[in-house]
């Protein structure tokens, strides 16, 4: 196996390998172990939904504006991700724009659900599209599939793209339970990760119909007009406080148990005046 | 012990046998870098194989493999991954079929035709391609590429099987160039003297002698662009539309499609924790592995055949020289029958007989035109094919530095960020991408360069180069994101290091090393054995030997794989989303368990998750692409000064 | 000498790289069908002015010639001149063996096959006599598929050789052909130079000074990038007129 020239020091050879081996992996997990933070400084970590993040950010950096010696530390990568590090303990809070489900309830039975804002959910499309009042079962339709040109609605004889969110998003959840009425979305939707490509993709597309957080509204889109049966429903924060909009759920965080600590006082933070109103700012519906 | 003769000390001295024991020792610990790769592969595997069985079990796996249908948050899932096989084949041959051409064609270019100053331009410019960040390769993609196929296509949408490919292909193009131009370079300059002297023209010296003699390094840098294409999840998910579907028909490359590096990236960071759908993934990215480890076994065959024939070493060939002629013009002729079987199929009748035209005019031509006229057209293409690659990398440039530019203030580059980075600046996340690609490339390059030497300078193929290599194919093959989870779940959970700048830099680490090791062992392949023999013949130990001579000659090649392993680094963001960022932090770390923010990552939520700030995320796309041009331009003038001393 | 027609002959052919002169002022008739040694010490020019006959000197940057040097009476430096053709005709074997990494048959047929050869029948007629013209068909015909590479050196040269006559050349370079080699594979492929004379005319550079006096009817002896003496092999190494030339040949110098 070996050549010829280094055949007297072989077996010594793979000694020396394996102990270099061990040596570095004892290093490395025993590097590990004494691992902790400044007594001075106090640091959370925040981590989970990217859809609840700038909310969670906004809010944090509001609060260490007047806490100089705290830190939070805020992290986005998805809801799953996020209840997963809260219940591993490697952060404090989870966001998460869904409710935990049961598998999740299941493996970290302590976690305790805290509601800190509400996400109005907006049908959007292109602005030179002339559709812009939808009933819901016409939305439903489309993303079924039963409707696929826009002259159906009304609208120029142009095949509809409906764009929507990944199967693992919360907002795709949500407007699965609360539009689709758990029916099964047309499998040529485009299926895009963020708000901010969808809003992107339905911005560039005139044929285009896709759903965003209402803080995704501007411009470059057009908001679709709900009709609930003959009144004219408008995304906006207003409507979604008197809950007359039909497409809106809770934005979460998770702690594990009760919170305590500088926890416990960024949550409280978030649900005070001041932190509601960093939540409207955000372009979500304060929940006091 | 008597003394044979006049010399002071005899063959046997306690001092040789010290020094034996010091080689064995150094052996030991090239061993012990080249074995890094193997046990990465084999916890990832295992972990994906943890994690992932369980949705084996429950789903089946002939349903899992061979059922259509993916809709895993119905009230009756579905967890068929047939579409995302078929999707993640077609968009990755599809990339490889832009790819390949013109990567080849401008290694060629860069290699053989162009003068000496216009190569030391265009080299580093497309080595800067690779270190775009996939985000923005992703988000060029969703807002300019797409665009521009939905108008020129008059299509409905332009998120396509297409705009994935291209995506890709261009993301793919850096590492075959510049790992087909060492190749090409390598080759020694006899071969192109025989054939000129021959009467041979350049063109005919390229693709007789040439471009055969450096096919094993070719196909080493198609493998591993290859290897990028199949793994690259963020610019791959932004913009093929994302819809598990099989295009229908199979070829309509217009059709939106999902890969299995999409699902994981938008599905894994939102699935419940141990539900189904979360063990599906982990089977996904056991799937997708598997499917690498085919396409690098496969090629290491290849590769071998290659090399056997071109040395002479091999074996007698299974199939006599005429047999083998004869296959092979049976083949062309099969695949001749079958490329206008199927452009029938498509085109109808037109264009099958637009390809016999076609066929039958090249045939005719190049009868009738002289070598020189072939020479002087196949340059023009090569050309137009470099052409092509510089200025996509312009268009990209271009839009990322004039979106970008009225972003960078003083205040930008110096302050923390602040309104969601919709205004302040970004200097934490600049600190921390450097220390993340520093720390990595630490890492990296010792274990990189040594398992190299090792497999290469201290061993002769066997069992254990095989399980090495294999093991580093296999690395090289996982996906980005793979390498995300498995950093959280090993790193930052099991280990413990917690979501930090340490486990940040290893797992960055874990992800170029297959790079690294990979051009390291060409780059020390080479090197002439004259070089060796000639210092161990003087008596010098094989370590000193591989000091002192082997790898200062190798150096130039060793940078060119850190160079593409920085850029890759420096631009990451799915390794790096569960075990090292935070999206804002005000201090700097003070410590390597701290979290940083990072650019790469930084750009992700800007350009996701935060409305109005479309300044700023042009902005630190622009100070990325300055960052990692800057780390490129001290790598490249080092390999530079390299290359000037040493000559052989 | 002066009755013989001139395969090729310079005229104060002077060669710079860069602003380094390799080349000074250098006249010289190679007879036809003779073999023609060029000898001197290392860096005299002797490999350069070989390279000069096929235009190789073109493939360095910077490198720039003045005088002429004509092929049958023709001139070559030229930028009209076809540069492929010429190389057609005036074949050139190299110091280090190189064959292509690919089979024995495939380097023999690599030239005809560049120059529009494309009947099977043709090119194998062609492989067979190159490969007998550089006598070594008969250690070869039975694994003509096997890689080159896999044979020994002299072997490698002698395909090398075979490799530059299936073109047809009508000249052959040699650049220090046995340098690599051992004295068994020398003395084969000195043999072979003798025979190639009949139908070739050849062009020798060598180190080594018996092998000019074995093999060569002509010799010209080099310094300092000059042609210091040219004249009948006998001349050169028994009564040469230059003490430069006596001195080297004795081996007082160099």
């Amino acid at each position: 196996m070996t050549g010829s020239v280094n055949k007297p020091g072989f077996p010594l050879t793979y000694c020396v390998g394996a102990a270099v081996l061990l040596l570095a992996i004892t290093l490395f997990v025993s590097g590990c172990v004494g691992n902790d933070s400044p007594e001075e400084r106090r640091t959370i970590s925040v981590t989970g939904s990217t859809t609840v993040l700038p909310v969670g950010q906004a809010a944090a950096d509001a609060y260490m504006d007047t806490h100089l010696y705290d830190e939070i530390l805020v992290s986005g990568g998805g809801s799953g991700a996020g209840i997963k590090a809260v219940g591993e303990g490697t952060a404090d809070i989870g966001m998460a724009s869904r409710d935990i489900k049961a598998e999740e309830k299941q493996k970290y039975p302590n976690l305790v659900e805290h509601v800190i804002a509400v996400d109005g959910i907006a049908l959007i499309v292109h602005p030179s599209n002339p559709v812009t009042t939808m009933t819901m079962d016409e939305i439903k339709a489309i993303y079924k599939g039963d409707i696929t040109n826009w002259k159906d609605l009304g609208g120029e004889d142009r095949p509809i793209v409906p764009v929507g969110r990944d199967s693992a998003s919360g907002t795709r959840e949500f407007f699965y339970e609360a539009v689709m009425h758990k029916e099964e979305f047309v499998r040529t939707q485009q299926e895009l990760n963020s708000n901010g490509a969808v809003k992107q993709t339905v911005a560039q597309t005139p044929d285009a119909i896709g759903y965003v957080g209402l803080g995704y509204l501007d411009n470059t889109v057009a908001a679709v007009t709900i009709d609930l049966n003959g009144d004219s429903v408008v995304p906006n924060i207003e409507n979604i406080k008197n809950k007359s909009y039909p497409i809106a759920r809770g934005l979460n965080m998770y702690t594990q148990g009760q919170p305590s600590g500088l926890v416990k006082e960024y949550l409280d933070f978030l649900m005070s005046v001041e932190g509601q109103r960093i939540v409207a700012e955000q372009g979500f519906v304060p929940v006091q | 012990m008597h003394r044979m003769n006049d010399h002071s000390s005899s063959l046997s001295s306690p001092a040789g046998i010290s020094r034996q024991k010091k080689e064995s020792v150094i052996t030991g610990i090239w061993l012990a870098t080249a074995l890094v790769a193997v046990i990465t592969i084999i916890l990832i595997l295992g972990f994906l194989l943890k994690e992932g069985l369980p949705a084996l079990l429950e789903i089946g796996l002939r349903e899992f493999l061979f059922e259509e249908i993916w809709t895993p948050t119905s009230v009756e899932p579905s967890y068929g991954i047939l579409s995302l096989i078929i999707g993640t084949i077609l968009v990755t041959l599809g990339a490889m079929v832009i790819a390949v051409p013109l990567g080849i064609g401008s290694a060629i270019f860069i290699a053989e035709i162009a003068p000496r100053s216009v190569r030391e331009a265009i080299k580093p410019a497309i080595e800067l391609l690779a270190g775009i960040p996939s985000v923005v390769y992703g988000f060029f993609g969703l807002v300019v590429l797409t665009n521009w196929l939905r108008i020129t296509f008059d299509l409905s949408s332009g998120a396509t099987w297409l705009a994935g490919s291209i995506i890709l292909g261009i993301m793919a193009l850096p590492t075959i160039i510049s790992v087909s131009e060492d190749a090409i370079t390598s080759v020694p300059q006899e071969y192109r003297a025989a054939s000129l002297a021959l009467g041979a023209t350049r063109w005919q010296t390229i693709i007789g002698v040439i471009i055969p003699a450096a096919l094993s390094g070719i196909t080493a840098a198609v493998i591993l662009g290859m290897g990028r294409a199949i793994g690259e999840t963020m610019a791959v998910l932004m913009v093929t539309g994302n819809a598990a579907i099989i295009p229908d028909p199979l070829w309509n490359i217009l059709s939106p499609v999902r890969t299995l590096t999409a699902t994981l990236g938008i599905e894994m960071g939102e699935v419940a924790i141990g539900s189904t759908h979360y063990h599906a993934l982990f089977a996904i990215a056991l799937v997708l592995l598997l499917i690498a480890l085919i396409i690098n076994l496969s090629a290491t065959v290849i590769l071998g055949r290659i090399r056997n024939a071109q040395m002479g070493t091999g074996k007698t060939p299974f199939l006599s020289h005429e047999v083998k002629g004869k296959v092979k013009t049976v083949c062309l002729w099969l695949a001749c029958i079958l490329l206008i079987g199927v452009l029938t199929v498509i085109s109808g009748l037109s264009g099958a007989l637009l390809l016999i035209g076609a066929i039958g005019a090249y045939l005719l031509i190049q009868r009738i035109i002289t070598p020189k006229i072939t020479e002087k057209i196949a340059f023009g293409m090569i050309t137009a094919a470099t052409g092509l690659v510089l200025f996509t990398l312009f268009v990209i440039l271009f839009d990322i530095v004039s979106n970008g530019l009225s972003a960078i203030t003083w205040e930008f580059l110096t302050e923390g960020p602040r309104d969601l980075g919709r205004s302040g600046g970004i200097f934490p996340a600049i600190v921390g991408t450097i220390y993340l690609v520093v720390g990595a490339i630490a890492i990296a390059l010792p274990i990189g360069v040594g398992a190299a030497i090792y497999l290469n300078e201290y061993t002769i193929e066997g069992k254990m180069t095989k399980i090495i290599r294999t093991g580093n194919d296999l690395l090289n093959g996982t996906p980005s994101i793979v390498f995300g989870l498995f950093g959280f779940a090993f790193l930052v959970i099991f280990v413990g290091l917690g979501v930090s700048l340490l486990a940040g830099q290893i797992t960055l680490a874990l992800m170029v090393l297959p790079t690294i090791i990979r051009t390291s062992e060409e780059a020390l392949k080479s090197v002439p054995d004259s070089l060796r023999h000639g210092s161990l013949a003087l008596g010098a130990t094989r370590w000193h030997t591989i000091s002192r001579v082997v790898l200062p000659a190798a150096a130039p090649g060793i940078l060119t794989g850190t160079i593409l392993s920085i850029g890759r680094a420096a631009g990451e963001t799915a390794p790096l989303l569960f075990t090292a960022v935070v999206f804002s932090k005000r201090f700097l770390p003070d410590s390597v368990f701290e979290p940083v923010m990072a650019l790469p990552y930084h750009l992700f939520i800007l350009a996701t998750n935060v409305p109005g700030a479309d300044t700023q995320k042009y902005g630190t796309a622009l100070v990325l692409l300055i960052l990692v041009t800057g780390i490129y331009a001290v790598a490249v003038l080092m390999r530079k000064h390299a290359q000037n001393t040493v000559r052989w | 000498m002066k009755q013989q027609d001139n395969a090729l002959e310079t005229k104060a052919l002077n060669l710079y790289y860069g602003s380094a002169q390799a080349l000074i002022d250098v006249d010289i008739q190679i007879p036809k069908n003779q073999v023609t040694a060029l000898i001197g010490p290392s860096g005299c020019g002797k490999s350069t002015l070989l390279r000069c006959f096929n235009r190789m000197n073109d493939l360095i940057p910077d490198c720039t010639i003045s005088g002429s040097i004509l092929y049958h009476g023709e001139e070559i430096t030229g930028r009209s001149t076809d540069v492929v053709e010429l190389r057609k005709r005036i074949g050139m074997v190299f110091q280090q063996p190189n064959p292509f990494p690919k089979s024995i048959y495939e380097n023999v047929i690599y030239g005809p096959k560049v120059h529009g050869v494309r009947d099977r029948k043709q090119l194998d007629e062609i492989a067979e006599k190159s490969l007998k013209g550089a006598a070594i068909w008969e250690e070869v015909r039975e694994r003509l598929h096997d890689a080159a590479r896999g044979l020994s050196g002299g072997q490698q040269q002698r395909l090398c050789i075979a490799r530059t006559l299936s073109v047809g050349p009508d000249i052959i370079l040699m650049d220090e052909p046995c340098s690599a080699l051992d004295p068994i594979a020398t003395a084969k492929i000195e043999n072979l130079i003798t025979e190639l004379k009949d139908e070739y005319t050849v062009v020798i550079v060598t180190h080594n000074m018996q092998q000019a006096a074995r093999v060569s009817d002509y010799t010209g002896f080099m310094y300092m990038g000059r042609l210091i003496e040219f004249d009948s092999t006998p001349v050169i190494f028994e009564k040469p007129k230059e003490e430069l030339t006596e001195n080297y040949i004795t081996g007082r110098f160099g």
